[in-house]
């Protein structure tokens, strides 16, 4: 089976720094670019029936690439199996709802504050749950995140199930408005923030917590022979990812002006499960592949309307069987070290 | 699995893809159409009650199409999963989609909250059948649905304390337990119903939806000494609720609302477990208020024998708005003035007009009902 | 808090939880089988619950032809009514299970890939089965008769003995029993042990690995079907989604006893099923999951392993 990552892969290391530099900002800019192509002739077909493409362009697809981001540091680059990543996100939602209804504070400000809180959830579950292995962190991961969600369900300051309505949307920046229509000016502020991910995890994976995670990731005994001190670095790569997710449902509370526990439940931790494995384990093109097609298939088959659901489990188990490291899988050398590895 | 698999498998959905694109453009072209949007939750977990729903929209239909009018109506689905997520979602699309000029729905009041945004923005008139929520419709919310969102069905403002009425009716010392099922429907009507019990709540508990096992509420409703059971919530777990009390050897009364008045109640709930359960509803059941020869259509339609529950308040809805597209009113403006200053007639022949905030006015009437010999009996106005 | 309910209603509380345990440990024989010879949670497992829930309901409905009103059966027609629609369930879910693992697993075991992509696919399957029963059903629930009378042998301390409960607690005792030998003392059982000892070696020593594995996949279909079949006789109703909370509890009481271990699963379902019980009663029933996860948190930071550990060796990944 061709390795599309490994071709991209070595035309890129072809080029110079100019040639590099081109290709980056043109994708950029086709990218930006996207939420006009409903709109526009030859790629009007990319348009959702029914739903709205440019709102679909936010969320899921964005908000999916980016939460699938951040999960990806933690299954794909360190090899922990977290099944709550919804948790954080949720945080991040109930953060800017919460001060954005009680208090003066506009979005940007209380990001920061989003960010925060999910942070020290990652911290507050990764101490005791971090130390456990394997599938029994999946269930403690996937029992936080219904936790958060049953929590915002029984009290009264998340609303309980009638959640909380009203959220402000963003004040402008650089005149750009964040209304409730200005699908586009949000899928820009995610498309930034995503950057800024990609970028932030290129950094950390050529750096030291990135060869340690690597090296937990493939053998944790040996790791931690080798001198790495698993906790700590597990407990980084926990609560990067946390930080990514509580970021992205800043943005989505400050967007859908209400949110609701519902919207938090164990499926979402599961889709975004899903576009990481999907697209391709540890590997960021991959993911974000894997996120914008999973995001925009339900919605692009609604004509379908009643089998929707189904055809989208069909299709899932038929790519995971026919290309079971995804459709852009990690590096081949990674994998060759894996196989010596076992 | 080999390259031609996976290439026909790429020629196939693409090929899919494709002509789903020309399936909605073409319909969309053809002439002297108009669409209404039916929004409720058509997959997924809460797919039960949209779908038996769509039921009572697709049957006004019919019936409207039967009578050969000039201007052809045809329905668009927009499934929202029941979730507010996916709402947010396709409230843009449908709002932005000039061809729709009223919708239906939506069905919940989480979805309707999160869709309120972008139906205002388009100007869309909606009729909800189900969503009970009392901020929709209360000018002092923070978010309500004036001036497009109307409904056809009793807040639970005034469910609650017909409720809490007819429950305790007759009743010497009445000590109730309140039970919700901690969705945002349960708890609004427990959170209606509660004030009006004041000094005879014995206890309160909420049950997830869902749940299976609720042996564990009767041990709490026996230790009580409760006579007076109230459950809001969906007639599934209710069926299941009044199950195990009855097995339980819990003799007092059962009572609930809308959520539970629908022909599955007494049905899952088997023999004579849900027998003399007191139920209220601003939605009567369709079977009880329909024609013999509607029943009949409406079964060979749907290959439903028994309707689900808000069939009726889906029903009027649609109606509603096929009454304007019969005065020819065909553009959004148009349908919203004509359903704003109307006046309508509901399938049991009431009058439904609305209040400027969406609720009909006089507050549509709530009904008492009980189950007797395992069907729906209609008592009284509670 | 409620400690009221307490004094009148404890043992009737601890009653009701063992049976509502024995549905939980039969269940989670199905998680814990599979992880024990592939260490893979078996997503779908819950959605081979509910479609032998909805087996139930055919064989007693559709195939029996019984009505739904029906008066209860006695005497040999309800032996044969239970027996065959237990048969049925059980049957369907083995088949069922062996599917799943064909369609979900069997390629990419081969593959020798990574574990995650299994769950995927096995997620996968669960939707596809979700989403199937859901259109066939109208998304309606079914209810089953009610077959069985629910006379009561008599009360103990407030704890009401009922037919169907006593029923749960004596077959899912023998059933496990049956199995525990089964697996300890058969040839194919020490085939299924010895593979989750080791595949390789395993595979040298002849066993062939493809069968063993659909023995246990169907092996787990057979007490998830018989777990069906006691929750539709005990609660007599279903619905398509009736498979997440149950499979999540049962998963949950696979893991506090030790995943891949079946004693494990055993106290594991028993302890779940009466801790729920007064959680709900104590709490509050919208506490009830919380204070499920908080106990379980607890117990493998004890534990790590789960109270009774794995039977073969320590869990790597």
């Amino acid at each position: 089976m061709i390795n599309l990552r490994d071709k991209g892969a070595s035309i890129w290391e072809n080029w110079n720094r100019v040639q590099r530099t081109i290709f980056v900002l043109i994708s950029i800019t086709v990218v930006a670019l996207m939420p006009y192509a409903g709109g526009f002739g030859p790629t009007s077909f990319l348009n959702t029936p029914i739903s709205s493409y440019q709102a679909v362009l936010v969320y899921p697809i964005a908000l999916f690439v980016l939460m699938g981001l951040g999960l990806n540091i933690v299954v794909g680059k360190s090899g922990l199996l977290d099944l709550g990543y919804v948790a954080f996100f949720a945080i991040g939602a109930y953060t800017m709802a919460i001060m954005g209804t009680m208090t003066s504070l506009n979005t940007w400000e209380i990001l920061p504050f989003g960010i925060f809180f999910a942070m020290v959830a990652g911290l507050l579950l990764g101490l005791p749950a971090l130390r456990l292995r394997g599938d029994y962190l999946a269930i403690v991961t996937l029992g936080f995140g219904e936790i958060v969600r049953i929590v915002a369900l029984n009290l009264n300051i998340t609303g309980g199930p009638n959640g909380v309505v009203g959220v402000p949307n963003p004040p402008p920046i650089l005149g750009q408005k964040f209304e409730l229509n200005d699908h586009a000016a949000y899928f820009w502020v995610i498309l930034v923030m995503i950057l800024l991910v990609i970028w932030m995890v290129r950094r950390f994976t050529i750096r030291r917590p990135g060869r340690a995670w690597e090296a937990i990731r493939q053998d944790e005994d040996v790791a931690a022979l080798m001198g790495v001190n698993l906790l700590v670095y597990k407990l980084w790569s926990f609560t990067i990812g946390a930080a990514v997710g509580g970021a992205g449902g800043v943005i989505y509370a400050s967007k859908t002006m209400f949110i609701a526990p519902d919207m938090f439940t164990f499926n979402t931790s599961i889709l975004v499960l899903a576009c990481v494995v999907f697209g391709g384990l540890g590997n960021i093109w991959g993911v974000i592949l894997g996120a914008s097609i999973l995001g925009y298939l339900p919605e692009r088959i609604r004509f379908i309307s009643n089998a929707r659901q189904l055809v989208f489990g069909l299709v899932l188990l038929i790519i995971m069987n026919v290309r079971p490291d995804g459709l852009l899988p990690r590096k081949k050398r990674e994998k060759i070290k894996q196989k010596e590895a076992k | 699995m080999n390259k031609k698999i996976q290439r026909s498998l790429a020629v196939v959905s693409a090929a899919a893809l494709v002509l789903g694109v020309s399936a909605v453009s073409s319909a969309m072209a053809a002439p002297k159409t108009v669409y209404l949007a039916f929004q409720a939750p058509l997959t997924g977990p809460n797919a039960l009650t949209g779908q038996d729903e769509l039921t009572g929209a697709k049957f006004a239909l019919s019936e409207y199409n039967a009578t050969n009018p000039s201007i052809k109506v045809e329905l668009v689905l927009a499934d929202d999963q029941g979730l507010a997520e996916v709402a947010a979602v396709v409230a843009p699309g449908i709002a932005s989609n000039k061809k729709i000029i009223g919708l239906i729905g939506p069905a919940f009041s989480g979805a309707t909250q999160a869709s309120l945004p972008a139906y205002k923005a388009g100007g869309l008139a909606l009729i909800s059948m189900s969503a009970t929520r009392v901020s929709l419709t209360d000018r002092k919310a923070a978010v309500n649905g004036f001036p497009i969102f109307k409904r056809v069905v009793a807040n639970d403002q005034y469910q609650g304390p017909a409720l809490a009425r007819y429950a305790t009716k007759g009743v010497t010392a009445p000590s109730v337990y309140l039970v919700d099922d901690k969705t945002a429907y349960g708890k609004g009507l427990a959170d209606y119903t509660s004030p009006s019990l004041k000094g005879k709540i014995a206890g309160t508990d909420s049950v997830p939806e869902n749940t299976s096992d609720y042996t564990s509420v009767v041990a709490k409703v026996k230790a009580s000494g409760a006579n007076v059971v109230i459950y809001c919530g969906y007639a599934p777990d209710a069926a299941k609720f009044v199950k195990a009390l009855r097995d339980g050897g819990y003799k007092g009364i059962f009572a609930s609302g809308d959520g539970t008045l629908k022909a599955t109640f007494p049905n899952n709930a088997g023999n004579t477990a849900a027998e003399g359960a007191r139920l209220t509803a601003a939605d009567v059941p369709f079977e009880d208020v329909a024609t013999a020869a509607q029943m009949v259509a409406y079964t060979k339609l749907t290959g439903i024998k028994i309707p689900g529950t808000y069939v009726t308040s889906t029903y009027n809805a649609t109606n509603i708005f096929l009454t304007c597209i019969k005065q020819g009113k065909t553009s959004r403006a148009g349908i919203q003035n004509c359903i704003t200053s109307g006046s309508f007639k509901g399938v049991a022949g009431d009058t439904i007009k609305f209040d400027r905030y969406g609720d009909i006015v006089g507050g549509a009437a709530v009904g008492a009902f009980t189950i007797k010999d395992g069907k729906i009996t209609y008592v009284a106005v509670a | 808090m409620n400690l009221q309910v307490l004094s009148s209603q404890f043992w009737s509380l601890c009653l009701q939880g063992v049976a509502l345990g024995f549905i939980y440990v039969l269940i989670s024989l199905g998680y814990t089988m599979v992880y024990g010879v592939l260490r893979l949670i078996n997503f779908a497992n819950s959605e081979v619950f509910m479609v032998g829930t909805f087996a139930t309901v055919v064989a007693q409905v559709g195939i029996l032809q019984n009505q739904t009103n029906s008066q209860p059966l006695h005497g040999f027609r309800l032996l044969y009514t239970l027996a065959f629609s237990l048969g049925f369930s059980m049957l369907i879910c083995g088949v069922l299970g062996v599917l799943v693992e064909l369609v979900a697993y069997r390629r990419l075991r081969a593959l020798g890939t990574n574990r995650l992509a299994s769950l995927i696919s096995a997620i996968a399957v669960s939707i596809v089965l979700l989403e199937t029963t859901r259109i066939v059903t109208f998304s309606r629930p079914q209810t089953s008769p009610r077959l069985l009378d629910k006379w009561s042998f008599g009360e103990i301390a407030g704890a009401n003995f009922r037919i169907d409960t006593v029923a749960v607690i004596v077959s899912g005792i023998v059933i496990f029993f049956a199995l525990d030998r089964f697996v300890t003392k058969s040839r194919l059982g020490k085939a299924i042990r010895a593979v989750s000892m080791s595949e390789e070696n395993s595979k040298l020593m002849g066993v062939n690995l493809n069968r063993v594995v659909s023995l246990t996949f169907f092996i787990g279909g057979l007490t998830t079907g018989a777990a069906a079949f006691f929750y539709t006789t005990v609660y007599e109703t279903t619905q398509f989604n009736v498979g997440f909370n149950l499979g999540l509890a049962a998963f949950t009481a696979a893991v506090l006893g030790g995943i891949g271990n079946l004693r494990g699963a055993f106290y594991g379902g028993l302890f779940l099923g009466v801790l729920e019980q007064f959680a709900s009663a104590i709490l509050g029933s919208q506490w009830k999951s919380v204070t499920v996860f908080l106990v379980l948190v607890l117990v493998l930071l004890l534990k790590p392993n789960g109270i009774f550990g794995e039977a073969v060796q320590q869990t790597r990944t």
